[in-house]
């Protein structure tokens, strides 16, 4: 039998129990086991256990590493392209994000995606909100004066040009820095804000819960290199697996981003939600900051927002 | 092969390599990128350099080298010497009190950094240096900044606790919380086994005087009127507005926990330049050259060991370790000494952070299954870790202690550990006998669970 | 080494100044860390090379009193000979990266986003030097015997002689007395 890895950098769980981007992880490895006769095993490395989390693109390309599960965005500095997987109320709901798969901006990331090494095998999208350590952060005028950690460059776009300071902050560091005070307010997708644990310091939280200016592809993707070396019916085994977690995905990013509302409202935070006028107020700048910044890298990027304004 | 037996070769291939002399990072590099080759896709050897630089390009860790750089700037300028003698004019009528001075300053110093090499190497500077004057063993002097300087993950703020809680999905602030009372009763066992010992090497001491040998530092009675006492308070001062500066900026949310790594160096050059005139570059020289010796050497010591567990964690060794024993179906508290003793073979090879991300995701479901509170097992898990961290053949501290003070043999410093490593033995059974040491008081700030 | 030290109290200054302008003049702190973390990372690889030449990489020296003279100056010369190797290999793969992160235009994932061949060149040119040394410090362990001797019995002894090729930060040190006697 031939052994897959599969690396990601969330906390790991069992099966049935844990953080569902890690769970999605450890049925792909089941099913694909059960479904090629032993054939292909997978064994699952969660927490950044095998490498750092900026590693695992350029492993995948390489053939060093076989899947990972992994925010696209993150792949921004070595293929500016992905930064489209994080476009600030670009995509603002979870029907929006599914069409994208099969529609032309879809076929495009996956062609991108394919001449750089990779292959798309499961389409995950995931949606985010705010804590704050006071006030919520919820419209434009909110964020002047708030020291926010954006967490990618068009966040923090968007975010200066409504008045905020952002500042760059390694991810595990983020509970320290709201515990002082050094940041008022973190943007973030719901699982981590419920894995860093961020409602014990908040009074207020801006939910990502049906609609958000806040939402990521997060795809599971296989190194094209291992890919081609398969036999066709693995191959095509690993992508209807692939497909059939993408409705798991789905489920457990929405079932997060109505349990952060909850571990929240428990905490005695404020929970608001975003309204669409409110939306369209975020949306007005980020089209004239992160947009506009997003589509003057090349051409390849210019088109990849036109036809992704083209799903709205 | 199988994986055990990978496993066994990769340990033995690291300790054959370690033990002919090799600079411990280039042997833990080179095993790693043998191994790579034998046992990997041939690709592995494209991503070396790039999972090194990954592992090293993050700023919590490069807040190691600014520690060191602070603690220099004190202990080798004059400011280290005032200091000691400060404390000595007020604690040498209590037996070992430099020795015990030292344990506290290694407290104080975690309490500001969240590593444990960083805060060896900033009291151990100043500390080593005059523990030996005043007559103390080598092996002695290395053991308590040793062992005083794994406080550092164990005093919030702590590299380790922000990974593990992240690891174990457990609340960072009851994890800081829970460290606090094990550290002090840490601190309390290590100063009372300084002042043992020093009763004890004083003993020795004045037998070999008695016996017509030479008269040891250690022999030395001083006395001070209060009025002297009263006037070394001043020295202490610029240690004082350093300390309290870096912990307003930290807590008080002045500065990210990384910042205050740049802010407490910035904070240390301006005192000594303002009070003692060190600012002038030939002043500076051997703040800054003993700042980069030391940290070159641990930084690429880190960096190297990422690499190394990168390879172990690929060969999914520890991971097959954990899971055999998880296998075994043991009761309660076997499983925890098990785990535990796994934790502390690991620790013969890889730095703590290396261990937590390669374990926790495999033992802590069982542990959790088995009734064991996370938040509690953390900080048994930190203190064991700790020990890691002065047992031989990779010990951060240790590394630290020799580059410090070159002239203590490493078997002395090595047999000066030991009564250290017992200690935090003790502390984990007190641990297991009195959860409450950890539990009481993250229960009483944040709520019972 | 002198560079070293100025970047690191640079670094200082930067993460100092990155608290200053978020709390007095309120703006956004986006380039101080990765700023920070590339002086530290050039600083720990271009020292490496100089922290080498006074054999400052600590090692475990237990087995040189078991050995005979003979036996010790055959393993520092394997020891050498190994790290000469490894360090080799690290600079090449350095190298290739630089290669990798110019052509392909790399960048950073913050949102300073400041081009990657710089830590990467940092990393190169520093493992290239410390492979230069310690190639060095071997053929001059094989020339001299007495050198040999004396790094045996001390573990940590500097060298003498003359400066590395190229390295400047190993000119400044060669010239300086054993660090052990400032202590
Ligand atoms: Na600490
Ligand atoms: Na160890």
């Amino acid at each position: 039998a031939q052994t897959l890895k599969i690396s990601h950098q969330f906390p790991g769980g069992t099966v049935d129990e844990g953080d569902f981007r890690d769970r999605l992880c450890r049925k792909f490895a089941q099913e694909l086991e059960k479904r090629s006769n032993g054939g292909l095993v997978a064994q699952v490395y969660p927490g950044s256990s095998l490498m750092k989390t900026n590693s695992q693109f350029s492993a995948l390309r390489k053939g060093a590493l076989d899947l990972s599960f992994y925010p696209l965005p993150y792949a921004g500095g070595e293929v500016v392209e992905t930064n489209i997987g994080l476009m600030p109320c670009l995509v603002t709901s979870y029907e929006q994000a599914a069409a994208w798969k099969k529609a032309p901006i879809g076929r495009k990331i996956t062609e991108i995606m394919n001449a750089k090494g990779i292959v798309m095998v499961s389409w995950v999208w995931q949606s985010g909100g705010v804590a704050s350590r006071e006030r919520p952060l919820l419209s434009p005028e909110d964020a002047k004066g708030m020291k926010v950690r954006g967490g990618s460059r068009e966040f923090d776009l968007m975010l200066k040009a409504a008045g905020a300071a952002t500042l760059s902050l390694p991810s595990n560091e983020s509970y320290a820095a709201m515990q002082t005070g050094a940041c008022d307010a973190v943007v973030t997708s719901s699982t981590s804000l419920i894995s860093f644990h961020l409602d014990e310091l908040s009074k207020g939280f801006t939910s990502g819960q049906g609609r958000s200016f806040w939402f990521m592809l997060e795809p599971l993707m296989m190194s094209k290199t291992i890919f081609d070396a398969l036999p066709k019916p693995q191959q095509d085994l690993i992508m209807q697996i692939g497909e059939e977690m993408e409705s798991f995905g789905t489920e457990g990013a929405k079932a997060d981003d109505k349990q952060v509302e909850e571990v929240f409202r428990k905490a005695g935070a404020k929970v608001v939600v975003m309204d669409e006028p409110t939306l369209g107020k975020w949306r007005t700048i980020a089209r004239d900051t992160a947009w506009k910044d997003y589509a003057n890298r090349n051409a390849t990027c210019a088109e990849l927002l036109k036809l992704a304004e083209g799903m709205a | 092969m199988s994986t055990a037996a990978i496993g066994f070769l990769y340990a033995g291939a690291t300790l054959g390599v370690m033990f002919s002399g090799m600079p411990i990072a280039f042997a833990l590099g080179a095993v790693a990128v043998l191994f790579m080759a034998f046992f990997m896709p041939g690709a592995s050897l494209d991503t070396v350099t790039q999972n090194v630089y990954e592992e090293m390009a993050s700023i919590t860790l490069l807040s190691i080298p600014l520690f060191i750089l602070k603690g220099a700037a004190i202990g080798k300028s004059r400011a280290g010497q005032d200091l000691y003698s400060a404390m000595h004019a007020w604690m040498h009528k209590i037996p070992g009190g430099l020795g015990i001075a030292n344990v506290f300053a290694c407290a104080i110093f975690a309490a500001m950094a969240g590593s444990s090499p960083a805060t060896c190497s900033a009291i151990g500077s100043a500390g080593i240096p005059e523990m030996r004057r005043r007559g103390y063993s080598g092996g002695f002097a290395a053991g308590i900044i040793a062992a005083g300087g794994t406080l550092g993950i164990l005093l919030p703020p702590s590299i380790t606790m922000i990974l593990y809680a992240v690891a174990a999905e457990q609340s960072l602030g009851r994890l800081f919380l829970a460290g606090i009372g094990p550290g002090l009763l840490l601190v309390t066992l290590f100063a009372i086994y300084a002042g043992v010992r020093f009763r004890q090497e004083y003993a020795a001491a004045k037998r070999a005087y008695e016996a017509g040998g030479a008269r040891s530092p250690i022999l030395a009675e001083d006395t001070y009127t209060m009025a002297q006492r009263l006037g070394t308070l001043h020295r202490v001062l610029p240690f004082i507005i350093l300390l309290t500066g870096v912990m307003v900026a930290l807590y008080g949310g002045y500065a990210t926990p990384s910042e205050t790594a740049g802010l407490g160096g910035v904070l240390a050059l301006g005192l000594i330049a303002a009070v003692y005139g060190v600012w002038r570059p030939r002043d500076l020289e051997p703040i800054l050259s003993a700042t980069i010796r030391e940290s070159t050497m641990l930084m690429l010591i880190i960096g190297m060991s990422l690499l190394y567990s990168y390879v172990m964690s690929y060969l999914h060794i520890s991971q097959a370790a954990a899971q055999a024993i998880v296998a075994l179906q043991l009761s309660k508290w076997v499983l925890l000494a098990a785990i535990l003793l796994l934790v502390v073979v690991l620790g013969f090879f890889l730095p703590p952070v290396s261990i937590i991300l390669m374990t926790a995701p495999i033992i802590l479901p069982p542990l959790k299954a088995a009734g064991f509170d996370l938040v509690w097992f953390g900080i048994a898990m930190t203190i064991v870790m700790e020990m890691g961290l002065i047992h031989p053949p990779v010990g951060l501290n240790i590394f630290v202690i020799k580059n410090i003070a070159p002239e203590i043999p490493l078997g002395d410093v090595i047999w000066g550990t030991v009564p250290f490593v017992l200690l935090m033995a003790l502390a984990i059974v007190l641990l297991c006998l009195f959860p409450g040491i950890a539990t009481w008081l993250p229960d009483a700030v944040m709520g019972v669970k | 080494m002198v560079l070293g030290g100025v970047a690191l109290i640079a670094a200082s200054l930067v993460l100092t100044y990155s608290v200053v302008a978020r709390y007095v003049l309120k703006i956004a702190t986006d380039w101080q860390d990765e700023s920070a973390v590339f002086l530290l990372v050039g600083t720990t690889f271009l020292c490496a090379a100089a922290v080498q030449a006074r054999r400052g990489h600590v090692g475990i020296e237990a087995v040189a009193s078991l050995l005979s003279e003979r036996a010790n100056r055959l393993r520092l010369v394997a020891v050498d000979v190994m790290s000469a190797a490894f360090c080799a290999f690290f600079a090449w793969k350095s190298w290739t990266l630089f290669h990798e992160a110019w052509i392909d235009d790399q960048h950073s994932t913050s949102s300073w986003g400041p081009p990657l061949w710089i830590p990467y060149s940092l990393m190169a040119a520093g493992m290239t030097l410390l492979t230069l040394q310690i190639a060095l410090q071997l053929a001059r362990g094989l020339t001299s015997r007495q050198q040999a001797d004396t790094r045996a019995s001390t573990g940590s002894a500097v060298q003498g002689g003359a400066p590395t090729p190229g390295s400047a930060a190993d000119a400044v040190i060669h010239q300086k007395a054993p660090e052990g006697s400032a202590r």
